[in-house]
């Protein structure tokens, strides 16, 4: 071993108190920085395999391409991989609806379709049934045996006259409860015979295409490239199908990696702060030490590699255990997500599999490359300070520099009579850059802590529920645009006949516990500058008019003027995607009411900031009567039931009926947003403060290392207090005393700090909506677990301090020299 | 016992080490001090005599026997008593100084009076000042003081608790051959003017000839007694 690095080892082993420490700061460190980027990973990673495990894969469908457009296409350099559909006829049943289709291996691949025994078919009389089809047909088969399909093929506009065939079945697909229940199958024929049967120029293909970047861990702009390649090959975008859940699914909000990020670098700051203290805290004792060295002839190389390997053994012991215990919590966070995910479905219940059949990695190699990566850089620059510091020691200064005699004033006025108060304040007072570094570098978790808690006790589960619903159930149509399948709920469609009548409001006013039902109306608008994106004008109840005109942040209007049709309150959120629209701008919108468009100017007569339950995501406000006087309609979008009791299981379960009779509602209800919220918020607590507290045991370590230095560089001193006469009971109180100073200050600058910079940090959330936050609340209940926790760890550090000083004897610590 | 006894060891015994390297340090030692008196302990380096003084001082506990200081057995009071005792009863004078670096002239001065709860005298302060020739450096900080200087803030401070014994370890090791006589001299001065009774450690033969009594230490044992 070289004898730099021999000596920074004995150093590590004879300061280890302090080393100890700063193993502690940088394992917690080493503990963070790999636990946030896994865990992330990680539920992207699970998000991801559930998804792939049941939905299709497929990001889009283009339909009926032609031959030549479908070889084109499929090189475009966006398109990663593809399958290749046709839908080539039906069987001709009176029982069942068979479709007759081919799908190449990619293609079935992408649907999640492939046989469950068997092959694809491939030659011209070769076919894929189930066992439901045979049925069906009213045979019976295995694979090699020949059926006869009765069957019609799709030639020009429609299907051809009935043909039949004698196929051998290649392959078995496996029947869904749902395609059993409603009698529709599908099966698979070839290429060869889907050419053979369909004229070259009438053959149409589906192109089921996954477009380059699905791993990306973000992926905005995927539907971009599928709309820009149907552009770039004259389809119309309106016909492709996006595969909505898949992408949904798989989408990853493109703040997650910032976020990521960024709580990456709190931790390393949080790293340097404490790890530069602690050895900014002892640095007086050490230049001594370094100076001896140097004096021996030790160049400034030398001394900066003693202090950088001294970092480095500490790190060497401190990152693999941090590692080891960041594994466990990984493997803990995620086994614990399942018990937290309360969601209900299909969705949920597949990620809940996912993680407890442990089918997502939740470990990752480069994770903790990258934990071991940024760790190493953390110590090396918290060490850069005390590197320079250090090597750069004069040798007689350093000689001369004795630990406990700092260069102090000369004279100094005093006190004439001396308590153990004032013994503890001229201390403090001689070292107030130590002081202050100490409880700054603490105070800054404080006041993180603060903010968070401020966000988080702004957004109660009950608050969050009451603003994201209003009443006890919301009453919507089931809204869906371009489904070819469900034309009827198109919302053009829906306004023409709507679900939402009268005698349904009728039907629930007559309820047992029901109050009102307030109405809710819509009407979608669409500007040139929204380029594709539509809004709607939201039409609220004069019950509402109280809190339309209370939230307004800009500008003034009354309810009864919103009445005239003419002015609207723009949500504060449009101001984020189109900050040209203000108070006083006029904007021209296209009104759509059921199948007919106009146009009409409409003025923005002030901004507002409103909860989701009253703004349904549509920013447009105006009193009820006057979208309902612009539409020829009915334009009710929500009904919202005001009930006595907002957990009245009777009355949840008439309204349900009601809804599910109708089979074109929706409904959401309190008591579901309630259980949700209370569940996220005890998921995001949960992991804010687990992270926060890391980070606060961190910069405890400061806290310890300070006292445990304090103690250490006056042990002669304090040893000559006792000597003359300061019994064990006094050294203890003015070691309290000390870190109540501590203690103090840091609650002082945390809680006071956090306080203010919550209360903008509030508000900020309020505009931006974060959590459902409306209302100011202030975190009394962090600030008292911090305060307390404070008291509690100063305290017992006090003790043990005190007691530790015991170890020696008194006459040692009288005689001792550094 | 004679009420003019102030200190008095009993077969006082404290070993470090043991088997082939236990260190008698005070081995069976007796001893009695007079009020009022100047005892200079003298002996070769390693001999015993600093650790005799801890434990006349209470700053480390003996093996065997007792220490009794104006008719208090100290080693029968607990740590806390002891600590008191030590702040009213004795005056510590060290070889190095030990004063506070972060406490002025002044404050280490009345250090042990601020300890005991005890009202500063101002004027008997400024009196004892002044008779060690600091009056002017009241304000003035350690680091600042020459070693006399450091040694004479030390002697106040011993002085200032009205101690019944004071009890000083080499008080003038660290000082040319001047200073050392100046700074005797005016501990003897101080603790015949205050009345107060001085027990000092020295090898310096011609500071001990300045003492009523001189008492040898060899190997843990006390080899003669001298009355000036």
């Amino acid at each position: 071993m070289k004898m730099t690095t021999q000596i920074a080892f004995d150093n590590m082993k004879y300061h280890r108190s302090r080393n100890i420490l700063i193993g502690i700061a940088i394992m917690l460190t080493t503990l963070l920085l790999f636990v946030v980027p896994s865990v992330g990973k990680s539920m992207i990673d699970t998000q991801n395999t559930a998804v792939n495990k049941y939905y299709p894969t497929w990001h889009a469908i283009y339909p009926n391409v032609d031959t030549d457009t479908m070889q084109k296409l499929v090189l475009h350099h966006d398109i990663e991989r593809y399958g290749l559909m046709i839908n080539v006829g039906e069987m001709m049943l009176e029982n069942a609806d068979v479709s007759l289709v081919y799908l190449d291996g990619n293609a079935a691949d992408l649907y999640r379709v492939l046989p469950e025994r068997g092959c694809i078919p491939t030659q011209a009389d070769e076919i894929v049934v189930s066992q439901g089809i045979l049925e069906a047909l009213g045979q019976q088969a295995d694979i090699g045996d020949s059926i006869t399909v009765p069957y019609q093929i799709y030639r020009g506009a429609g299907l051809d006259y009935m043909q039949e065939k004698e196929f051998r079945v290649c392959g078995f697909l496996e029947d869904t409860d749902l395609s059993r229940e409603q009698k529709v199958y599908t099966a698979f024929v070839s290429e060869a015979f889907a050419k053979n049967e369909i004229p070259q120029e009438q053959l149409e293909y589906r192109i089921l295409a996954q477009v380059t970047g699905r791993d990306s861990v973000i992926t905005t702009g995927i539907e971009e490239r599928i709309r820009n390649i149907a552009r770039q090959f004259g389809i119309d975008e309106k016909t492709v199908r996006i595969n909505d859940e898949y992408l949904a699914a798989n989408y990853v909000d493109p703040s997650t990696v910032p976020m990521i990020a960024g709580l990456m670098l709190i931790i390393v700051a949080a790293g340097i702060i404490t790890i530069y203290s602690i050895y900014y805290v002892s640095m007086n004792q050490r230049v001594r030490e370094f100076g001896r060295i140097k004096a021996i002839g030790a160049t400034r190389h030398q001394l900066r590699q003693i202090v950088l390997w001294e970092g480095l053994w500490v790190a060497a012991i401190a990152i693999p255990t941090g590692l080891l215990l960041g594994t466990a919590a990984v493997r803990l966070i995620m086994t614990s997500l399942v018990r937290f995910m309360a969601g209900d479905g299909f969705y949920f219940n597949a990620l809940r599999e996912v993680i407890a059949n442990g089918e997502a990695p939740m470990l990752y190699v480069w994770a903790y490359a990258l934990a071991v990566l940024i760790t190493l850089c953390t110590v090396y620059l918290s060490l850069l300070k005390p590197m320079r510091t250090l090597s750069s020691v004069s040798e007689i200064e350093a000689m001369r520099c004795h630990s406990t005699a700092k260069k102090t004033k000369s004279v100094r006025a005093g006190y004439t009579n001396l308590t153990i108060g004032r013994l503890t304040m001229r201390n403090l007072a001689d070292n107030k850059k130590k002081s202050a570094v100490t409880i700054v570098s603490m105070a800054i978790t404080g006041v993180l802590i603060m903010v968070v808690a401020t966000v988080l006790s702004c957004a109660t589960p009950r608050q969050c529920a009451d603003n994201s619903i209003l009443g006890a159930y919301e009453i919507s149509p089931v809204i869906e645009e371009n489904n070819k399948e469900h034309p009827e709920r198109a919302w053009s469609e829906i306004q023409q006949n709507n679900p939402l009548n009268d005698t349904l409001k009728e039907q629930i006013e007559r309820l047992d516990g029901v109050e009102r039902v307030d109405v809710f109306s819509e009407l979608r608008v669409t500007a040139d500058m929204m380029g594709e994106d539509w809004n709607y004008l939201n039409g609220i109840p004069e019950a509402y008019a109280d809190e339309l005109e209370h939230n307004i942040i800009k500008g003034t209007v009354t309810y009864e003027e919103l009445k005239s049709g003419d002015k609207v309150i723009m949500d504060n959120v449009m101001n984020y995607w189109y900050p040209e629209l203000d108070v006083g701008t006029k904007v021209n919108l296209t009104v759509h009411d059921g199948e007919r468009t106009f146009e009409k100017e409409f003025e923005i007569a002030a901004i507002g900031n409103y909860r989701s339950g009253l703004s349904n995501y549509a920013y447009f406000y105006m009193a009820k009567e006057a979208v309902d006087a612009l539409s020829a309609y009915n334009s009710s979008g929500y009904f919202h039931v005001i009930a006595d009791k907002k957990d009245d299981a009777e009355l949840s379960q008439s309204i349900e009926e009601l809804v599910l009779s109708s089979g074109r509602l929706e409904m959401r209800t309190w008591q579901q947003q309630y259980a949700q919220w209370k569940n996220n918020m005890t998921m995001t607590s949960t992991a804010c403060y687990v992270f926060l507290g890391i980070l606060g045991a961190i910069s405890v370590m400061n806290l310890v290392n300070t006292m445990i230095n304090s103690v250490h560089v006056r042990r002669k001193e304090l040893g000559m207090m006792q000597a003359v006469g300061m019994s064990d009971r006094q050294l203890m109180k003015m070691l309290q005393m000390e870190g109540l100073f501590y203690t103090l200050g840091t609650l002082v600058v945390s809680v006071g700090a956090g306080s203010l910079i919550g209360y903008p940090v509030f508000l900020y959330a309020k505009a931006s909506k974060m959590l459902e936050i409306t209302t100011y609340h202030y975190p009394f209940a962090a600030a008292v677990i911090v305060s307390a926790t404070l008291f509690a760890v100063q305290a017992l550090l006090a003790f043990a301090v005190a007691k530790s000083v015991h170890r020696d004897a008194l006459i040692d610590r009288v005689r001792f020299q550094e | 016992m004679n009420t003019d006894i102030i200190l008095q060891l009993e077969d006082l015994v404290k070993y470090y080490g043991s088997g082939e390297s236990l260190v008698r340090a005070v081995d069976h030692t007796s001893l009695q001090v007079e009020r009022g008196r100047f005892t200079a302990i003298v002996g070769r380096s390693g001999s015993g005599k600093s650790t005799l003084l801890h434990l006349i001082g209470g700053l480390d506990r003996p093996d065997e026997g007792r220490v009794i200081i104006d008719g208090t057995d100290i080693f029968s009071l607990k740590n806390d008593q002891l600590a008191q005792f030590r702040r009213k009863k004795i005056g510590f004078v060290f070889q190095d100084y030990n004063l506070i670096p972060s406490l002025n002239v002044w404050e280490n001065v009345v250090l042990p009076l601020g300890l005991d709860s005890r009202k500063v005298d101002t004027a008997q302060i400024n009196e004892i000042l002044r008779k060690i020739g600091l009056e002017d450096k009241k304000n003035a900080m350690p680091s600042v003081l020459s070693g006399g200087q450091k040694q004479r803030t030390a002697i106040a401070r011993a002085l200032a608790s009205k101690p019944a014994i004071i009890l000083a370890d080499e008080p003038t090791g660290n000082l040319d051959s001047q200073t050392e006589l100046d700074v005797v001299s005016l501990l003897k001065s101080c603790v015949q003017e205050f009345g107060q009774t001085l027990v000092m450690i020295t090898h310096d033969e011609t500071i001990a000839q300045m003492a009523d009594r001189i008492i040898e230490i060899e190997d843990g044992r006390i080899g003669g007694k001298v009355e000036n």
